[in-house]
Order: structure tokens, then sequence, then C-alpha cells
């Protein structure tokens, strides 16, 4: 029970971790005239490894959301669910538009594909999309992040300050 | 092995998705006979300098970065406001509704 309770505290301080990162680098990897685009691209690349992992420690709640969306689910959760699937399926035509369109990852790696204007407009509508949806799915998640934030960091940096301040009144 | 199995059906789920999409932009950009660049068509660009554009490729300072970053954290808020203050109120009504006992 106790092993129980430890593993799901480390893996949602596991999650907060990987969100926040992932959260910074879409909002940097979103505006390539600023970050440059062997930023822009390689950030956008490492990013797919954490949402495979953002994936992996929701496993739980995509299969049992799956599961039971078509039978016993309340409104919150199907909206919920339709989202994840359209912000899955747009981010990976953000990104296989991106690989496609690429000027360094690609030619990095000694391929050259056939890029048309198709791709480009494709890309830049994928990534406005991707930026609404992002919007949504942190909008939808602000009770578990102001939750999550407050257990995981205020409350432990509130506790080192009172600790110390009780050090000193006894010193 | 869980972990892998998963990790393998995600990527399985992202290739089907890609291959879908590469296939149906493919056939409508040769049905609308678009041009096909290699190399990004860059022979063909414009001198993007020369006509006032900016080169994507070598990037901002750090404060066209912070620029960047502030700007899509502003949408993103709004977005997390109009949205989340709502929600928020709502659910905080039906809790406060009484309920009748018959």
């Amino acid at each position: 029970m106790t092993e129980t309770i430890t593993k799901t505290k480390n893996q949602t301080k596991t999650k907060l971790v990987i969100d926040i990162a992932i959260f910074i680098a879409f909002l940097i990897a979103m505006d390539p005239r600023s970050s440059g685009i062997a930023v822009h691209e390689w950030l956008a690349v490492s990013a797919l490894a954490a949402i495979v992992v953002h994936l992996l420690l929701s496993w739980d709640w995509i299969m049992q959301t799956s599961r039971r969306i078509i039978g016993k689910s309340n409104s919150q959760t199907r909206i919920n669910y339709i989202l994840n699937w359209a912000m899955f399926i747009d981010v990976t035509i953000l990104m296989l538009s991106g690989l496609v369109i690429s000027k360094v990852v690609m030619p990095s790696l000694g391929i050259n594909l056939p890029q048309g204007f198709a791709w480009r407009s494709l890309h830049d509508l994928s990534a406005n999309v991707f930026l609404l949806l992002l919007g949504l799915h942190t909008a939808l998640h602000w009770n578990w992040i102001v939750d999550t934030v407050k257990r995981y960091i205020f409350q432990p940096i509130g506790r080192l300050f009172s600790t110390s301040s009780r050090k000193d009144i006894t010193a | 092995m869980k972990t892998v199995g998963r990790v393998l059906i995600i990527l399985i789920a992202f290739a089907i998705m890609m291959g879908i999409t590469y296939s149906i932009v493919g056939a409508s950009s040769s049905s609308n006979n678009m041009p096909v660049f290699q190399n990004g068509g860059e022979r063909f660009s414009p001198n993007r300098e020369q006509h006032g554009f900016r080169d994507e490729s070598r990037g901002g300072s750090g404060f066209g970065m912070l620029f960047g970053l502030v700007k899509n954290s502003v949408i993103v808020t709004m977005i997390v406001v109009l949205v989340a203050l709502p929600k928020n109120f709502l659910q905080q009504k039906r809790r406060a509704v009484p309920v009748r006992i018959k």
C-alpha cells in the first residue's frame, strides 16, 4: 500500500517536471524567428521523446477512458479524451511536416526530402492549431496543475523556510 | 517489457498517422500540380535579406527569444483564463446548490 502511494507520488512528480519541460520547449520552439531554425528543429525532435514519456505516464488513464468512453463517462472526460486525440493527430502532422521541410535535422542525417508549398502551409496551420489545443489542454488540467505545483513545489519551499526560521529561534 | 510494448504501440500510432498524412498531402499536391522543390527551393526563392525579410536560420537575440516565449505564453494564458475560470465558477455554483430531500 505504502509502496503504491510512493510510486504514484514519484510518477506525479516526474509528470509535472516533464510537462513543464514540454510546455517551455514548445513555447520556445513555436517562434523559430526568435530561437533560430536549429534550436527550433532539435527542440521539437527532443520534445517528441518527451511526449512519448508523457503518454507512458498517462497510460492508465488512456486505457481506462478508452474502455469507458462509449458507455459510462461524464462530459468533461469525453471532451478531454477527444481533445487529447486531436492534440495527438495535430502534433503528428506538425512533426511530419516539420521533418519534411527541415533545413537542419534531416540534412544532417543525409536525407533530402522533396519539399512543397503544401507542407509549409500545413506546418504553419498545425502549429497555430497546436497552440490553441495546448491552451485548452492546460485549461482543462488547470486544477491538477495548481494542486501539484502547490504540493510538490510551494509546500516543500515553505517547509524549508519554516524549519530554518525555527532553527533561528532555537539558536 | 511492458513499457517497451507501450512505447512500440505509441510509435506505431505515430507512424500510422504520419503515413496517412503523407499519402493525403502527396495525393492532394500531385492532383493540384503544386511545385515540388529539392533542398527547400532555395534556388528559386528571392534574396530574403534584400527584400526586407529576416533569415530564420540565423535566429534572434536573447531578447527576441524572450519575446517569442512571452507572446506564446500570453496566448496560452488567455485561453486558460477564458476556459478555466468559467469552468471552476460553474463547478462551484453546482456544488453550492442545496440538494432537496423528498
